[in-house]
């Protein structure tokens, strides 16, 4: 305690991810039903209605439905990580004070805020698993590396709780979410390539997008949807490094939150 | 009185301090409370006591001084320390998304204990809280005693070397007030060792072996009731209620015969601490000075307290 950067304990983590596990089984169906949805909602729309109008021949020899629909799995996860790690952190933090409560066991605050990231990822995990069925019985996904995209989805929902936590740890009022929404999650979907291919634009939109965590999230899951060239190797290295490099700060900062 | 046992203490802190910012809310306080004990932090709000009690379950980090938690030092054994401890915290931090005994379950995993163990456990407890019937109802059905006995329920789940309660009985009517009072008596006569803080004065009286009266950060005074209503105030009081100008005549009058006279608080009231109330009313009678009512009693820790800062207990 005291001064120092504190390391979590896998043990505190897991103890925390099966609280929300257990909660999640109560009521998974009303949880996941939007979340499911979402994705499906903008393939019709986009895929189907926008994709009409796209010339024979798709995107990269795609058809556009083809080409949106990895990258959906891809900010679909980004989604549910993002909403678990604001709003839903944010309620169990200042209202219904349930990270209180576990800080007076053995679990400390460090071990609560891993355990939320790796509950963000499951969440993700799980969600992705759903859509990305739908998208196999629709003969949309091709490749059998498709098998790794559930495990991507984990490290992708990771990742954004990362990022979502950051901001949480910093406000203190829950209306202040839908700047990060406007200003940071919605811009990211948008031009992430997830609806057009951003390396075919003029210099510097290819460059900012590469230090964007969607863009790579994205890059993952269509190569594993359609059979990965090793380029995907960097795309997998950046969202570990970015993920590792970034994990602690919330961590260090909802701590002295939760003890002063 | 007290029950110490043989072995060091559960609990000791020395030159114990917390500043927040430019705020010092707890001015370097001593305490020490032995096994089977149950020891009170009493004082109005503001004094330091959740404080001092968010320092003993490591959620604060003392700014200065030691504190030693069932043998550990709590900055560097904090995990150890929270193993061997309950904690029932002020404001209601039960699990809303999760029945009752799905409260105890879950709690219990936290502290990694067998799930056999903890499904034993959390029915015992609830039978002890007498929440049995309530044990598949979700919480927010519960009444505001019901959640506070939970809270003590689920404090006990790892069966704790000390149970740390910050104002156990806050908010609660008096028939809920009175079942947790019981509940805690059990506890103690089972020899658990019990910390709590209150600003009630009744309960630190009815509950505590010994206790300390904190204000402003320090600790005021200490020892048990009995003693603390013994060396600070005459055993019997006198109330006298009446209009500003004859309560100030009479304090003139009352000064000679009692051995401390206070003002009232907020109500218009004397106040004499005496060994002779008999006498006192005499005079007092004899003065001829308007009184519209008198009324004696015995000398309490809110006399203690009043003595001590010059003004009541806030409630």
């Amino acid at each position: 305690m005291g001064g120092g950067i504190k390391i979590p304990s896998p043990r505190g983590a897991f103890r925390v991810w099966q609280r929300n596990l257990t909660i999640f089984k109560k009521y998974w169906k009303s949880i996941m039903f939007p979340n499911f949805v979402e994705p499906l909602l903008y393939l019709g729309a986009l895929g189907l209605g926008l994709g009409t109008f796209i010339q024979q021949g798709g995107i990269n020899g795609q058809d556009y439905v083809a080409f949106i629909a990895p990258g959906l799995l891809a900010s679909n996860a980004m989604f549910a990580a993002s909403f678990e790690s604001t709003f839903d952190t944010f309620v169990k933090l200042r209202f219904d004070k349930v990270y209180d409560a576990i800080i007076t066991t053995p679990v400390n605050a460090e071990d609560v805020v891993a355990g939320e990231y790796l509950w963000a990822g499951t969440r993700s995990a799980l969600y992705g698993t759903a859509f990305l069925l739908v998208l196999v019985a629709l003969g949309l996904v091709s490749s059998p590396w498709a098998v790794l995209i559930p495990p991507a989805l984990l490290f992708i929902g990771i990742m954004f709780s990362v990022l979502g936590t950051l901001f949480t740890s910093l406000i203190h009022q829950i209306d202040y979410f839908s700047y990060y929404f406007t200003l940071v999650i919605t811009p990211l979907f948008l031009v992430s390539g997830i609806f057009f291919p951003v390396d075919d634009f003029p210099a510097p939109v290819p460059q900012v997008a590469w230090f964007t965590p969607l863009y790579h999230a994205v890059n993952v899951c269509r190569g594993l949807a359609s059979g990965p060239s090793p380029a995907v190797l960097v795309d997998v290295a950046w969202i570990l490094v970015f993920t590792g490099v970034l994990a602690l700060v919330p961590i260090q900062i909802m701590r002295r939150r939760l003890v002063s | 009185m007290s029950r110490r046992g043989t072995g060091g203490s559960t609990l000791a802190g020395r030159g114990l301090r917390k500043s927040y910012g430019d705020f010092e809310a707890v001015k370097g306080v001593d305490f020490e409370v032995f096994p089977g004990e149950c020891f009170g932090f009493l004082g109005p709000n503001g004094a330091g006591k959740t404080s001092t009690m968010k320092m003993i379950y490591a959620a604060a980090v003392p700014t200065g001084g030691e504190l030693s938690v069932v043998g550990l030092d709590v900055t560097r054994h904090d995990r150890e320390v929270k193993r061997r401890i309950g904690v029932v915290p002020q404001e209601n931090n039960l699990d809303e998304g999760l029945k009752v005994r799905e409260n105890l379950l879950v709690y219990g995993r936290y502290f990694d204990l067998p799930r056999k163990l903890v499904l034993q456990r959390a029915d015992e407890l609830l039978e002890f809280v007498q929440l049995t019937e309530k044990a598949e109802a979700k919480v927010e059905a519960l009444s505001g005693g019901m959640k506070r006995r939970l809270l003590i329920a689920r404090a006990l789940i790892n069966d704790p070397d000390l149970v740390v309660l910050d104002e156990p009985t806050t908010g609660l009517d008096p028939q809920a007030r009175h079942l947790v009072w019981d509940k805690l008596r059990e506890l103690a006569r089972e020899g658990k060792t019990l910390i709590l803080t209150t600003h009630y004065m009744e309960e630190a009286a009815r509950l505590c072996d010994r206790l300390v009266i904190m204000e402003g950060g320090d600790i005021i005074a200490r020892g048990s009731p009995a003693e603390l209503v013994r060396e600070h105030v005459s055993p019997q009081v006198l109330e006298f209620r009446s209009d500003p100008v004859s309560l100030a005549a009479l304090r003139l009058i009352v000064q000679e015969a009692a051995d401390g006279v206070e003002e009232g608080g907020s109500v218009e009231a004397l106040l004499a601490f005496t060994r002779d109330a008999h006498g006192v009313i005499e005079l007092v009678r004899e003065s001829g000075i308007k009184v519209e009512n008198t009324v004696q009693r015995e000398a309490g820790l809110e006399d203690v307290f009043m003595r001590l800062t010059g003004r009541r207990l806030a409630d």
